[in-house]
């Protein structure tokens, strides 16, 4: 690979960004801390990973499949290859990482410098892909904002969903299912929110908005922990649009977060609707959809088995020594970027839950004192020597001369002083149990090497070579075309209203159907 | 001796924290040593040898190093200082000595009674504005003994937890039960506070507390205005406060 001067300002334009929203993102909401896992230590062992391993699984999962077709998929489905996962996570662990190794003295800016270019590259054609429909390539760039969908899966979202008023079983049990399973999946996800994500929000009309929420990884499936008490979640992936009226969600940001004005509450939501989703699904499949009894029924079967798993798992957990916590957790931070494996169909244990011996050196290093105060200095007062720039200098938000993440010297373009990579995939461990070999998918509980095949050889219809092109653009002006018709019919397969309702409906049109 | 590349850093000095400058100065130089012990160019060194020339055991080495000068090492995971309890400061208000402990933060604003019988203790980011106040009985929850006892006797009907960390998992089995929540960490944006407002239990983060012991009776001014974004970002301070009722 010959480094031009165009790559150069490109990638350290993309670390630049990485910079200012990190930055953003962490002042309001504090260093995460646990009394049970870990965090601080746990987090900084996954970033050592990260940088040792990402680009060469990245390039493994582009030998199947190209980042932006990745990119296309995830618009397809609630999985996580959205948020946090690509939008923050992938880069910014990656780079933090890098910045704790330049920090000590282990390595400088302008090594594994090929590396660098690549996954800023990847995560760059990933974002602009599953952002293309809202032009983006973050939340960030949007004003904190995720319009990620077409409007077929908007109409369908909106057509098919349940209103609710506080106090009715349908908004008592949605409450109670969103509250239990955010809890399991921080569980789940070792005291992480990576479990969780939001989109939107969308415009249903002058008063009521809709967010899109995931609640993912839930069931039997990558994470050797969830082995057995996740045994009777029947579905690994769970989405829920959910419409509410009298509060406006202002913030969308990077890690799949909202906020409100005002501040969201229960009585807002006004309507829910539930679906499944993998990387084998044909998109998104309706989930006890057909009444608003049936839909309440299933809310409830789900908040209790994500309760049991809860609890099952919470003493799985308090079990632990610390070891197997902080690699529980390290794998959880390092791993969230996994499941672009499985849509390329390429996912192997060994790749994304051990802990990379490279990185395993660093584990004596890691109390909790070290990893909080050298978190909090990294992302906080970016107080490392090699954080400081000079003093004219204003970082964007503190206005401090600092910057979080390192460029890259151009001075590597006139002098060639400087290294490509980090090389290939070293051998991991783990003192956790080893995983056992049952996937739960869309198409069934799975051995890996089947969910594999089937994963390579899956493209759901909307993502075929007849459609992947026929964007929101088109769509304005050909919606009376056949392409057009048959598209949305294709969506519109397992929906409860528009099932061949086609491609001419205005949100008004579907808003009718509704008040039938 | 050899120099690294940031040793010209020209805008650099040091970290901002001793612990952290303690354990980035010694690895620099552990780095420095296998470099020069390498004979080798730093391009062929930084991915090549230096993943044999520097091990766990030297790392380890600095950890020892910092525990010989007599540090002990703050801890936020329990585990943590249950399995090293030579290398961590001991744990105070977690077992038998809960009963004569309270969270003593010296920002906490504190009043004597009021007419209404009201003390002020301390005050907390309100995550959401309640249309009441809550009374309720205070009860540290900073173990997982702790919350395995509640898991397997039920949590006391208004309860009002007095937690730690702004984490959701040590919790994660009960929290549904709290009647309301008192968080000495983290902001109206972290884990916890994202929990309780599922929930809908009124909970403070950040909390700054003073003299609240365990079984103490306390109202949380949950009717204050809850904290934003922009109010961190701005350093706009948004606070509810939190009085121990001496009279009903």
């Amino acid at each position: 690979m010959d480094l031009s001067y165009t790559q150069l300002l490109e990638t350290n334009n993309l670390i630049q960004q990485n910079t200012d929203e990190t930055y953003w993102l962490c002042l309001t909401r504090t260093v995460q801390e646990s009394k049970l896992f870990p965090v601080s230590p746990y987090m900084i062992l996954s970033y050592f990973m990260c940088f040792y391993r990402y680009p060469s699984l990245l390039r493994k999962i582009e030998r199947h499949m190209k980042a932006e077709d990745i990119g296309d998929r995830a618009r397809n489905m609630g999985i996580k290859i959205q948020n946090p996962a690509m939008g923050w996570c992938l880069p910014s662990f990656y780079l933090l990482g890098r910045e704790y190794l330049i920090a000590m003295g282990m390595i400088r800016p302008q090594d594994a410098v090929e590396d660098v270019v690549y996954v800023m590259d990847f995560w760059k054609r990933f974002e602009l892909a599953w952002h293309r429909n809202d032009g983006h390539m973050t939340n960030r760039d949007f004003g904190h904002r995720a319009q990620v969908l077409p409007e077929r899966k908007l109409q369908i979202f909106h057509a098919d969903m349940y209103d609710c008023v506080e106090g009715d079983a349908l908004h008592t049990a949605a409450q109670a299912f969103m509250a239990a399973t955010s809890q399991y999946g921080f569980l789940v996800s070792c005291e992480s929110r990576i479990a969780l994500h939001n989109q939107g929000p969308y415009r249903l009309d002058d008063e009521r908005e809709m967010i899109v929420r995931d609640f993912m990884d839930l069931a039997e499936g990558d994470y050797p922990w969830l082995d057995g008490v996740a045994a009777d979640m029947p579905y690994n992936n769970l989405t829920v649009p959910m419409a509410v009226k009298g509060c406006h969600f202002n913030i969308i940001d990077d890690w799949g977060s909202f906020e409100s004005q005002p501040e969201f509450k229960s009585h807002h939501m006004v309507g829910v609707g539930l679906y499944t989703s993998d990387t084998l699904s044909e998109g998104h499949i309706p989930v006890g959809m057909g009444s608003r009894e049936e839909l309440t029924r299933t809310f409830e079967m789900l908040t209790q088995k994500a309760k049991d798993a809860t609890t099952k798992l919470w003493q799985r957990i308090a079990g632990w020594n610390r070891d197997q916590m902080l690699d529980a957790g390290a794998i959880t931070y390092f791993s969230i970027i996994k499941d672009l494996a499985h849509v390329a169909g390429c996912y192997a244990m060994e790749d994304w839950m051990l802990i990379d011996e490279r990185a395993e050196r660093f584990r004596p290093l890691l109390n909790d004192e070290y990893g909080n105060l050298s978190l909090w200095e990294i992302l906080g007062p970016l107080s490392n020597p090699c954080q400081r720039t000079n003093e004219y200098q204003m970082c964007q938000h503190a206005n401090t001369p600092a910057r979080m993440y390192s460029l890259i010297p151009y001075s590597i373009l006139k002098d060639g002083d400087y290294t490509r990579t980090v090389g290939g995939l070293a051998p991991g461990a783990s003192y956790l149990p080893a995983k056992e070999d049952r996937y739960r998918t869309t198409q069934g509980v799975l051995p890996l090497a089947e969910y594999n095949r089937r994963a390579r050889e899956f493209v759901p219809a909307v993502c075929g070579e007849d459609y992947k092109y026929l964007c929101e653009s088109w769509l304005k002006y050909h919606h009376r075309s056949p392409e057009a018709e048959a598209l949305y019919r294709v969506e519109q397969r397992e929906s409860r209203l528009l099932a061949n309702r086609g491609a001419g409906l205005r949100r008004a049109d579907v808003e009718a159907l509704r008040r039938g | 001796m050899s120099r690294l590349y940031g040793d010209s850093d020209k805008y650099g000095d040091q970290c901002g924290t001793a612990i952290v400058e303690a354990f980035h100065g010694a690895i620099r130089e552990l780095v420095r040593r296998r470099y020069v012990e390498s004979g080798q160019a730093w391009n062929d060194f930084v991915f090549g040898k230096s993943f044999e020339l520097i091990t766990a055991q030297d790392f380890a080495a600095i950890d020892r190093k910092l525990l010989d000068y007599g540090h002990r090492y703050a801890w936020s995971a329990l585990k943590s200082q249950q399995e090293r309890p030579e290398a961590y400061v001991a744990a105070a208000g977690i077992g038998e000595d809960l009963a004569s402990f309270s969270f003593e933060h010296p920002e906490a604003p504190t009043a004597p009674v009021d007419a209404a019988g009201l003390e002020l203790r301390g005050c907390g980011d309100n995550v959401v504005k309640y249309d009441a106040d809550l009374v309720g009985t205070a009860r540290y929850v900073r173990s997982s003994a702790t919350v395995l006892g509640y898991l397997e006797n039920g949590v006391p009907p208004g309860t009002i937890a007095v937690i730690d960390d702004s984490g959701g998992t040590l919790t994660a089995p009960i929290l549904e039960q709290f009647a309301g929540v008192l968080c000495a960490g983290g902001t109206v944006r972290s884990h916890l506070g994202i929990l309780t407002r599922e929930y809908g239990i009124p909970c403070f983060m950040n909390s700054k507390l003073s003299g609240i012991r365990e079984g103490d009776t306390v109202r949380m001014e949950c009717t204050a205005t809850a904290k934003t974004a922009e109010a961190y970002q701005k350093g706009v301070e948004m606070t509810a406060r939190v009085w121990r009722v001496v009279q009903q």
